[in-house]
C-alpha cells in the first residue's frame, strides 16, 4: 500500500515537472519584460501597485511581461538569472533591498536593460526610478491639521528609515502649517505588512487621543480599525476609500505605469539601450502624475469633508487668509508645475529639537531627501536613529 | 483603572485567535501528534471564511466553512504523520507553506474589498472560546474519552493494549485541531480585521504552537496564556514610547523556552510534554 502511494506521488511530481517545462508556444517575438517583486501581488500595497502597472503596460505596449513575486531581499540574483533565461531583455527590480543583487546582475548581463526602484546605484545598463509621496503626504497633513478636534493626529509607520521618515516629516509639516498646536503621535511596526501589528498600533494611538490617522503599511487595517470609532484617516498606496467611505478623507495613490510606460516606450524606440542608462533616474512626483492625491482615483477629497475644509481658514504669507481647501488646491497647482513652484522641504526648517535642518533659501535635494533622519516639530513618540 | 480594562480588552481580542488555535493544537499534541501546520490551516481558514462570508453575507457560515477547511488540511497532516508515519515536523512545516501558498493563490482578486457583513470583534468567539476551553478541560481530565486521548499521547502501546484504535484517535484529534485552527483564522478575516489580504495571519500560527507548550498542554491554562500573550502584543505598541517593541513581541517565545527549560528540569510529570509526542506509532515496535 505504501509503495503504491509513493509511486503514485512520484509519478504526479514527474508529470508536473514535465508540464512546467513544456514551452507555451508563442511564436511572436515580443520584447520580454521581467518584474521582480518583494511581496505577494495580493498585498494590496506596494507589490500590488507594481503589478497593476505591469498589467497596464502589457495592455498598452507590444511587450510580453513575466514576473516573480515574494522574492526575499538579498536573494534577487537567481531570480534575475531565471528571467534572463526565459528571454527577458528588460528587468525591473522593485525593492530597495534588491539593489546590490541588481548591480551584480547588471554586470553579468551587459546586454540586458535593468531598472531598480528606490535605489541610488546606477550603471550603463542600470537605471533607477521612484514615484515618491512626500508632496502628497504634505497635502494630506494640511487636511489632517484642519480636521483634528483633539489636536492629535496619528501616524503608523512601517520602519524608521529615511523613506518613511521623509513622508512622516512632510505630513507633520503640513499638519503644523495649518494647526501649530497639533502633535503627530507615532508608532512603528518594524514591518511593511502586518495587519495584527497595524491594528494594535492603531488601538494604542486611539488610547493616546488621536482622531486622524495616516500610515505606511500595506493593508487597509488602520483605516478599518479607526473607522470603528468613527475616526478619520488617509489612505495609503492603493484605493482604500471603500473600506470606510464615511471616514477616509483623502490619501496617496501611485501610478507606477506612468514610469513603466515612459521607460519602455523609450526602450522600444531605441532611445534607452543597455549602454546609456548611467544617468537615467526617474524621481517622479505630482508634476509627472506618478502620484495622485486621493483615496480613490479621480476623487481628490472625500465630498463629505469638503465643507469642513472650506470653513477652516489659515493665514499664509503668499496667499493671505484662505480656506484649507483652497490652500490644498493652490499647493497642488504649484507642485504640478515642472519645475515646482513650492516644495514642502524648502527652508528654513528646524527639527523637533530646534536644530536647523534646512537653511533659509535652500530646498532639500533628492540626495538629502533619500537620506534624511531628523524628526519634524510636533512629532511625538519614539524616533530610532534620531540625529 | 480604565487603562487596565482597555488593555485587557485588546488582550482578549488578539488572544482569541491564539486561544482557538492553541486549544486545537493542545488536543492534537495530547494525542501524540505535533502539527506545525497551524499557520497554514489558519490562513486557509481565513481565506475561506472571508470568501464565504462575502458571498453569502453570513460570517458565521464562513466560520463553519473555515472549520471544515482547517479540518481537511489537518487530515492531510494526519494521513502523512499517522498512516505514512512520516516525520511530523517536516509534514507540519510543509502544511504551513502549502497553506500560505494555496490561500495566496486562491485569494487573488479577493483583496481590496472590505467584508460587507463583519462579525463584531468581541461578540461570539471570545466567550465561546473560554467556554470551549472549560469543556475541553473537563473532557480531558474527567472523562473516559480524556483518558483515551491522553493515553494515546503518553503511551500508544498501552492504549493499543486497552483496545483503543490509536490511529483513529490520532486522526480525530488532529482533524479537530485543524478545525479550531480554521476557526481561529476565520476570526481574523471576518471579525478581527474584516477583509482578506495575502499572508494576513502574519505568524500568529507560530505563536499558537508556542502557546500550546507554554500552557503545558492544559486547555484552562491556555486561556490565561492567550490573554497574557494577547496583552503583551498590544502593550508592545502601547508602551512603544518607553519600551522598544521587539522585547515585548519576543516575550511569548522567550516565556515558552523558559517554561520548557524549567519544566524539563524541575517540573512534575503532568507539566511535561506527552511522552510519545512526535513519535509515529507502529504496533509491535519497542
Amino acid at each position: 500500500m505504501r509503495w503504491k502511494v509513493s509511486r503514485w506521488l512520484t509519478a504526479v511530481v514527474v508529470i508536473a515537472v514535465v508540464l512546467a517545462f513544456i514551452p507555451t508556444g508563442n511564436a511572436q517575438q515580443k520584447l520580454k519584460v521581467g518584474f521582480i517583486y518583494v511581496g505577494p501581488i495580493g498585498d494590496y500595497g506596494w507589490t500590488n501597485a507594481h503589478d497593476v502597472a505591469r498589467r497596464m503596460v502589457e495592455q498598452q505596449l507590444p511587450v510580453e511581461t513575466l514576473y516573480v513575486e515574494s522574492v526575499p531581499e538579498g536573494k534577487v540574483e537567481p531570480f534575475i538569472d531565471r528571467l534572463v533565461g526565459q528571454g527577458a531583455k528588460v528587468i525591473f527590480t522593485t525593492s530597495f533591498g534588491f539593489m546590490d543583487g541588481t548591480v551584480a546582475a547588471a554586470q553579468r548581463y551587459p546586454n540586458v536593460v535593468f531598472a531598480h526602484a528606490s535605489g541610488f546605484k546606477r550603471a550603463r545598463n542600470l537605471a533607477t526610478y521612484m514615484a515618491d509621496f512626500y508632496q502628497v503626504y504634505y497635502l494630506n497633513g494640511l487636511m489632517a491639521g484642519a480636521l483634528t478636534k483633539t489636536n492629535k493626529v496619528g501616524y503608523v509607520g512601517a520602519f524608521p528609515i529615511p523613506e518613511v521618515k521623509r513622508h512622516l516629516d512632510a505630513y507633520a509639516l503640513g499638519v503644523r502649517y495649518v494647526n501649530p498646536q497639533a502633535t503627530i503621535n507615532v508608532r512603528w511596526l518594524q514591518d511593511w505588512f502586518s495587519p495584527p501589528k497595524a491594528k494594535e498600533a492603531t488601538q494604542a494611538l486611539i488610547a493616546d487621543g488621536v482622531d486622524v490617522f495616516a500610515f505606511t503599511e500595506d493593508s487597509p487595517t488602520v483605516i478599518q480599525e479607526s473607522a470603528k470609532k468613527n475616526l478619520l484617516s488617509f489612505a495609503h498606496y492603493s484605493p482604500m476609500y471603500k473600506f470606510a467611505p464615511k471616514q477616509v478623507v483623502s490619501g496617496e495613490l501611485v501610478h507606477w505605469e506612468t514610469i513603466y510606460l515612459d521607460f519602455l516606450r523609450k526602450v522600444l524606440a531605441g532611445k534607452y539601450t543597455a549602454d546609456n542608462l548611467q544617468d537615467v533616474d526617474y524621481w517622479w512626483l505630482l508634476a509627472e502624475k506618478a502620484v495622485e492625491v486621493g483615496a480613490e482615483p479621480g476623487m481628490m477629497i472625500n465630498p463629505l469633508f469638503v465643507s469642513r475644509l472650506k470653513s477652516t481658514t489659515v493665514k499664509t504669507v503668499e496667499f493671505g487668509t484662505l480656506s484649507v481647501y483652497d490652500l490644498v488646491q493652490r499647493r497642488i497647482a504649484q507642485m504640478s508645475k515642472n519645475p515646482v513652484v513650492f516644495d514642502p522641504f524648502a527652508g528654513p526648517i528646524q527639527d523637533r529639537k530646534g536644530v536647523v535642518r534646512v537653511p533659509a533659501g535652500h530646498t532639500m535635494t533628492v540626495g538629502e531627501l533619500t537620506s534624511m533622519e531628523w524628526a519634524a516639530p510636533g512629532v511625538t513618540g519614539p524616533w530610532p536613529g534620531e540625529p | 483603572m480604565s487603562w487596565l480594562i482597555d488593555v485587557l480588552i485588546r488582550g482578549v481580542a488578539f488572544g482569541t485567535p491564539l486561544l482557538w488555535g492553541a486549544l486545537g493544537e493542545i488536543y492534537a499534541e495530547r494525542a501524540g501528534i505535533v502539527n506545525l501546520g497551524v499557520e497554514g490551516m489558519m490562513i486557509l481558514g481565513a481565506f475561506f471564511a472571508f470568501a464565504v462570508a462575502q458571498v453569502s453575507g453570513h460570517p458565521v457560515l464562513g466560520l463553519a466553512v473555515a472549520a471544515v477547511i482547517g479540518g481537511s488540511a489537518a487530515l492531510l497532516h494526519a494521513f502523512v504523520s499517522v498512516t505514512l508515519r512520516a516525520n511530523q515536523f517536516v509534514s507540519g512545516l510543509a502544511l504551513s507553506m502549502l497553506g500560505l501558498g494555496l490561500a495566496g493563490l486562491l485569494g487573488r482578486g479577493w483583496e481590496g474589498s472590505p467584508l460587507r457583513t463583519p462579525l463584531p470583534e468581541l461578540s461570539v468567539l471570545p466567550p465561546l472560546g473560554a467556554l470551549l476551553a472549560i469543556v475541553l478541560w473537563i473532557l480531558l481530565y474527567h472523562t473516559r474519552w480524556g483518558i483515551i486521548l491522553r493515553t494515546t499521547g503518553e503511551s500508544p502501546a498501552a492504549a493499543d493494549a486497552m483496545g483503543v484504535n490509536v490511529s483513529l484517535v490520532r486522526y480525530l484529534a488532529v482533524i479537530f485541531g485543524g478545525m479550531l485552527a480554521g476557526v481561529a483564522g476565520g476570526f481574523l478575516s471576518v471579525a478581527y480585521r474584516p477583509s482578506w489580504t495575502e499572508g494576513m495571519t502574519g505568524g500568529i500560527g507560530w505563536i499558537v504552537v508556542a502557546l500550546a507548550i507554554f500552557a503545558s498542554w492544559d486547555p484552562l491554562r491556555a486561556v490565561g496564556a492567550a490573554l497574557l500573550f494577547g496583552t503583551l502584543f498590544h502593550l508592545s505598541f502601547r508602551l512603544q514610547a518607553w519600551i522598544p517593541p521587539e522585547p515585548l513581541q519576543m516575550m511569548p517565545f522567550a516565556f515558552t523556552i523558559l517554561v520548557l527549560a524549567v519544566t524539563a528540569r524541575w517540573g512534575a510529570r503532568k507539566w511535561q510534554a506527552p511522552e510519545a509526542l512526535g513519535l509515529p506509532y507502529l504496533r509491535g515496535e519497542r
